[in-house]
């Protein structure tokens, strides 16, 4: 039943006894010179709706696939339910629902083969299969085409019914709301909800900030193959740097900002854009407001790379306070 | 879950089978076709018509019909072997081979599809045991249309019955499935190791027509003699078979033997691999 506590999930987690549900220490994974990943430390508890956020390239998909065993980490440790996803494989994939970020279906296969071959595989029944189909709008019309002929959210949306159909006490989503359209993303909010009520475990990953906002408790970011930081999604909010953009009427272009140059403003003719930190923006309006000829003004919430580099300054300036900054990590070519 | 659809027992067997259904069928059919056409010829022109009055073929002509003695291709066993050592028959098997090789591994690699795949209670050696068996099943199924083709010729022509025995066309059979395996067991090796399923048909195309441009070349210049023993070719000799009849079995074992040696190799690298790019 969807919101109640399940009690299969509470034999899974019994394995952990009591501990996190997923557990990276030092993961590090590497493609010969490339850096995948590098020294990753993250736990995520029972219950929980975990997120890994970062642009792409960041090391995401590289994260999650560790952790369901398509890939073996160069140096580190996995745990999953307490278990190694590589060695325990056999024990640990009837637990762990997984949709890939690019997922790739057999177009040949119907909806209903692509899903019943998950099945089969999976080797348990799947109980959620209609209801699963029912709420994301597969109709058995649907279901009974080749998947070559899907859309691409068509095929997100059998993704996500193959994840969830057998119950797992772990989900692991990569990118999972990519092209699915807005009532479709809001029906996939309602299951996240219910996952968690159910005492499931989610772990997802995405670029897209306000989705980690709205569905996760915990959100790590991951940029370059390195962790950022942990924070609560409260905390993010708080964290994330708001735009503010400014048009001078006088004709006169760039110029000095007094005070506001800390927030190093970018100039474009006339307009002029700042980040400036959440607690400080009514403060900063009221000083701009007053010291230069205003004609328009609109304040923002920050792009997501924006606020990873705000993130990334005020890390580097929690570590480096003597004003070191944070070496830069290894580019991914 | 709509029952019939997926075969649950062997979910990953009916997954290579299903998907090259109408390639598999177009294969069996085409041999039919050509192992008609071979009995055909076989039983209406004379073998001593074949290369002219009082001409012999060349040496080197024994590799086209699976002979390393005495069996020339202008006679009945030497032509019927010839529908069992044809570029057109190695073709088809190779293409077989290529294809459902390159599918057991590599193209799910290459596709992003063994990601759902490989996260499911899945072992990879049961995801290499299945699709081997969908490899092997599907090779003899092609040796078996071969072979009942030619029997069934053979059965009804009174000289060619007369000049080749039924049970030796069985064991030409039997050995064209040993030397499909013997092509397998490599194959799926480059299968389990490599990323491209491009890689995967071309190891296939490069051990078969190798192979048989070796063992020529053995069979037509006496220097190149020992290096056939090095070809694939050397121990297929359906020619031979169903010229003396009787069964080769260190032909058989050595076959075999390379083939089970591939797949023992495939299964250790594919434990060793990331199965994501």
């Amino acid at each position: 039943m969807p919101g109640t506590p399940d009690p299969a999930v509470a034999v899974e987690s019994r394995g952990t006894g009591g501990g996190p549900v997923i557990e990276l220490r030092a993961l590090t994974k590497r493609y010969g010179d490339t850096v995948g990943i590098e020294r990753l430390d993250v736990t995520v508890e029972a219950g929980e709706v975990f997120g890994l956020l970062g642009p792409n390239g960041a090391g995401k998909t590289t994260t999650l696939r560790c952790l369901v065993g398509l890939l073996g980490p160069t140096y580190g440790q996995v745990r999953v339910l307490g278990l190694d996803p590589l060695a325990d494989h056999a024990r640990l994939a009837p637990s762990i629902g997984y949709l890939p970020g690019e997922l790739r279906l057999y177009p040949e296969l119907t909806g209903q083969q692509t899903l019943d071959l998950l099945a089969a595989l999976q080797g348990a029944p799947v109980p959620r299969q209609r209801e699963l189909c029912e709420r994301l709008a597969l109709s058995r019309a649907d279901l009974a085409r080749p998947v070559g002929e899907y859309s691409r959210g068509m095929k997100q949306k059998l993704g996500l019914v193959q994840s969830l159909q057998h119950r797992p006490p772990v989900v692991v989503l990569d990118e999972p709301s990519e092209g699915l359209d807005p009532l479709v993303q809001e029906t996939f909010y309602e299951l996240l909800a219910e996952e968690t009520a159910a005492g499931r475990t989610v772990l997802l990953s995405s670029h897209v900030l306000p989705e980690v906002q709205r569905t996760c408790g915990r959100v790590a970011i991951v940029r370059h193959g390195r962790l950022v930081t942990v924070r609560t999604v409260a905390e993010l909010r708080q964290a994330r740097a708001r735009r503010v953009r400014l048009l001078l009427d006088d004709g006169h272009g760039a110029r000095p900002l007094g005070a506001a140059e800390r927030w190093s403003p970018r100039w474009d003719g006339p307009r002029v854009e700042l980040l400036v930190p959440p607690d400080e923006v009514v403060a900063a309006v009221r000083d701009l407001l007053a010291e230069h000829p205003v004609a328009d003004l609109t304040v923002e919430e920050a792009g997501l790379d924006e606020a990873f580099l705000d993130l990334y300054r005020s890390v580097s300036a929690e570590e480096h306070p003597n004003g070191n900054s944070l070496p830069e990590p290894e580019e991914r070519p | 879950m709509n029952p019939g659809t997926v075969n649950r027992r062997f979910p990953l067997v009916w997954l290579a089978l299903h998907r090259r259904r109408r390639m598999l069928l177009s294969l069996l059919f085409g041999m039919v076709v050509f192992e008609t056409l071979i009995v055909v010829i076989a039983g209406t022109v004379p073998t001593g018509d074949l290369f002219g009055q009082r001409r012999t073929p060349p040496g080197a002509f024994k590799a086209f019909s699976g002979s390393n003695g005495d069996i020339s291709i202008a006679s009945y066993p030497g032509l019927l072997g010839a529908g069992l050592t044809h570029p057109f028959w190695i073709a088809l098997q190779l293409t077989v081979i290529g294809s459902l090789g390159a599918a057991a591994v590599a193209a799910d690699v290459e596709s992003g599809t063994i990601e759902l795949l490989m996260t499911r209670p899945v072992s990879r050696r049961r995801l290499l045991a299945e699709r081997a068996g969908a490899l092997v099943a599907a090779t003899v199924l092609l040796n078996a249309a071969a072979t009942l083709t030619l029997a069934l010729g053979v059965a009804s022509s009174a000289q060619l019955r007369a000049a080749v025995p039924l049970t030796a066309v069985l064991t030409a059979g039997l050995l064209g499935c040993a030397l499909a395996f013997c092509l397998t067991g490599p194959v799926l090796a480059v299968s389990a190791v490599s990323r491209r399923r491009s890689h995967v048909i071309g190891a296939a195309v490069a051990f078969g027509a190798v192979g048989f441009a070796l063992n020529f070349v053995a069979l037509a210049w006496s220097p190149a003699r020992p290096l056939r023993y090095l070809s694939p070719f050397h121990y297929y000799a359906p020619g031979d078979v169903l010229g003396h009849g009787g069964v080769p079995w260190l032909a058989f074992a050595v076959l075999l033997g390379v083939g089970l040696l591939g797949l023992a190799a495939a299964f250790w690298l594919l434990e060793r691999r990331d199965l994501a790019v």
